[in-house]
């Protein structure tokens, strides 16, 4: 298999002339054996991803494709919430219930909390919401506000947004925002724009779901730029390579924000190897992969990159609240080296 | 609650404390009281993590004898920095408007993670309307808890004042379950009843049945209320290769007015001149 693309470009062996053979292999092509030796020994960041959405296989091909650590910020479950108990429940279990699975899978887990912009436009409920947010954006291991912003662009979500970059201020803690996915580069403009005019340091802010379209003017006016590699709707990862290729690594980062819809919780490692593939150097990887997430959320004072930076230590006997991953009987992992399955 | 209270462990803050952490805390409560709105106590009481170490406090003999005074049975001992923090502020929260006062606390526990629920679960002796926190404290008990587990059952004079006889006895159990040290249950020698001895009866059976042990020391639960099925228990014990189950059958036949227990007792001479003489006590099997 090729591992350097523009190795083979230059020099084609006798069986690779074809325009179609040099083609590195697109994104939903590679399968981890073909690419895990391409990462060997990288360890990645996911910098938004719901994990509450997600199995315990995907913390498991996480862990084994070298993710150390996420952030899981607060969004929309899929369907309206009635009340605000669900919302309680909801934040608690960011900073509970999957803060610990994860751990029982060897990634650290970081969230950042908020009122998801969709949400916004019910605001009764998000009144109540926003009584109560100050109480779970202080807790350990929130590394930021978010994610929040614009859907529909709507007063009530300009509303909420903007209390919400107060209550970011006020608690010294960087800013998730969420562009539309319509009108995605007037959204991602006032979006900005509004969070200069409270005042907040561009560089505290991770403006998420960029494309071709927005990167420029967000990296031009100081602010992070995240990219989502969501198959069919965000980025691919063919065109984030191109970005990095464009841009360089600076204030740049790649997330997978997988969760309840068809999304890869393998998105940074494939785009990692994507990036190996086509030549782009190492710390350019680490930069977009790893570290800026790492410098832009540990703003916060939350991240200690110890615990996580030599591997994730496990220990699936651990209990939270007296309850264990482990459904009964079942053998902490790993039990793949033993024929008989208790 | 007294504003005493909260000065003595105050003064256990300042001597635990940089400036900057006491300067943070005061910060949060500088108004006048009652003057400072509840939401921002609140947010402190969450922030605390990140404005005070985590360290494990010290306190002098003189500190704790204080504490025990105004409160008895309530110990900080072992508790980190912001564990106690969090509790002063708890101190700090208005209770004169009842309803208001209750649903700030209900709020904290509805949205807490758990080192803030050990903290609120800690504080259960110094809030006021104690009756208010009865569900959440055997709900405590009831969900197994680990770290929150402990801060209700350990150490903590709030269940011997306030819980029925049947959430005690579930508290009781459950920490023998837990493989915790009962000895840790502030009030356990005031509240052993005859229910509670005859369910650990019940229990140490179920134990013993599956191959596994009893601690020793939860027999002294029992002495009191010997009955003859009690009796058979302490026979079991006596018959033990393990001698800290002899100690404790022979302490709690010590401990009964049970002619029989007395007459049980007399065939082990040495355990029997060990107790009476005051050489043996259950303090001995506190492990």
């Amino acid at each position: 298999m090729c591992l350097n693309h523009n190795e083979l470009a230059q020099n084609p062996s006798h069986f690779e002339d074809s325009e179609e053979a040099n083609q590195a292999p697109a994104h939903r092509d590679i399968a981890w054996n073909d690419y895990k030796d391409l990462i060997k020994g990288m360890r990645f960041f996911d910098p938004h991803i719901h994990m509450v959405s997600r199995t315990t296989d995907d913390y498991q091909a996480m862990n084994q494709a070298g993710i150390v650590a996420l952030i899981e910020p607060a969004f929309w479950v899929g369907q309206p919430r009635t009340g605000l108990s669900t919302f309680k429940d909801y934040y608690s279990s960011l900073v509970g219930w999957e803060r610990f699975r994860s751990s029982q899978f060897g990634i650290k887990h970081y969230c950042t909390m908020g009122l998801n912009s969709r949400e916004a436009n019910n605001e009764p409920l998000a009144e109540q919401v926003m009584e109560i947010l100050p109480l779970y954006i202080y807790k350990e291991g929130v590394v930021g506000v978010g994610e929040i912003g614009f859907d529909d662009q709507t007063p009530a979500e300009e509303k909420y947004y903007r209390l919400q970059l107060e209550l970011a201020k006020e608690a010294k803690l960087p800013v998730q925002i969420h562009t539309p996915h319509r009108d995605k580069k007037k959204g991602t403009e006032r979006s900005m724009a509004i969070a200069l005019e409270h005042g907040i340091d561009p560089s505290w802010v991770i403006v998420d779901h960029n494309n071709e379209e927005t990167v420029k003017s967000v990296l031009d006016q100081g602010f992070y730029a995240a990219f989502t590699i969501y198959p069919f709707t965000k980025m691919g990862n063919e065109r984030m390579v191109k970005v990095v290729e464009q841009y360089g690594p600076e204030r740049i980062m790649i997330n997978s924000a997988a969760d309840w819809g068809i999304s890869d919780p393998l998105a940074i490692p494939k785009t990692a190897a994507l990036m190996k593939m086509r030549g782009i150097p190492d710390e350019t990887i680490r930069l977009v992969t790893y570290q800026n997430a790492i410098d832009a959320f540990g703003q916060s004072g939350q991240i200690d990159v110890t615990d996580f930076e030599s591997g994730y230590a496990v220990d699936q006997t651990e209990k939270f609240h007296g309850n264990s991953i482990l459904r009964g009987g079942q053998q902490p992992a790993p039990v793949k080296d033993f024929l008989v399955i208790n | 609650m007294s504003d005493i209270i909260k000065q003595k462990i105050w003064d256990i803050i300042a001597s635990n404390t940089s400036a900057a952490e006491a300067g943070w805390l005061q910060q949060k409560v500088a108004l006048a009281p009652g003057a400072v709105a509840p939401i921002e106590l609140m947010t402190a009481f969450v922030a605390a993590s990140r404005f005070l170490s985590k360290k494990i406090i010290t306190t002098s003999e003189a500190e704790k004898a204080a504490l025990n005074l105004e409160i008895p049975g309530f110990s900080v001992d072992g508790w980190s920095l912001v564990r106690l923090g969090r509790v002063w502020l708890l101190t700090q929260l208005d209770p004169s408007d009842k309803e208001e006062y209750v649903k700030n606390i209900e709020t904290l526990f509805d949205t807490a993670e758990m080192n803030e629920l050990v903290a609120l679960y800690s504080a259960l002796p110094l809030l006021s309307y104690p009756d208010q926190w009865l569900f959440r404290a055997t709900d405590a008990v009831r969900s197994n808890m680990g770290f929150v587990f402990d801060a209700i059952a350990l150490h903590n004079p709030y269940p011997e004042k306030h819980f029925s006889e049947l959430a005690w006895n579930q508290l009781v159990l459950k920490t023998i379950f837990n493989d915790k040290p009962i000895h840790l249950i502030e009030g356990l020698e005031n509240r052993t009843n005859e229910k509670l001895a005859v369910t650990l009866s019940d229990f140490a059976h179920e134990r013993w049945a599956a191959g596994r042990s009893v601690p020793a020391q939860v027999w002294r639960l029992t002495g009191k209320y010997l009955n003859s099925a009690l009796l058979a228990d302490m026979q079991h014990l006596f018959d033990s290769d393990q001698e800290d189950d002899r100690k404790a059958a022979a302490l709690a036949c010590g401990d009964a007015s049970l002619p029989a227990a007395n007459y049980l007792l007399a065939k082990y001479t040495d355990l029997e001149k060990s107790v009476k003489s005051g050489a043996l006590t259950w303090a001995d099997l506190e492990h």
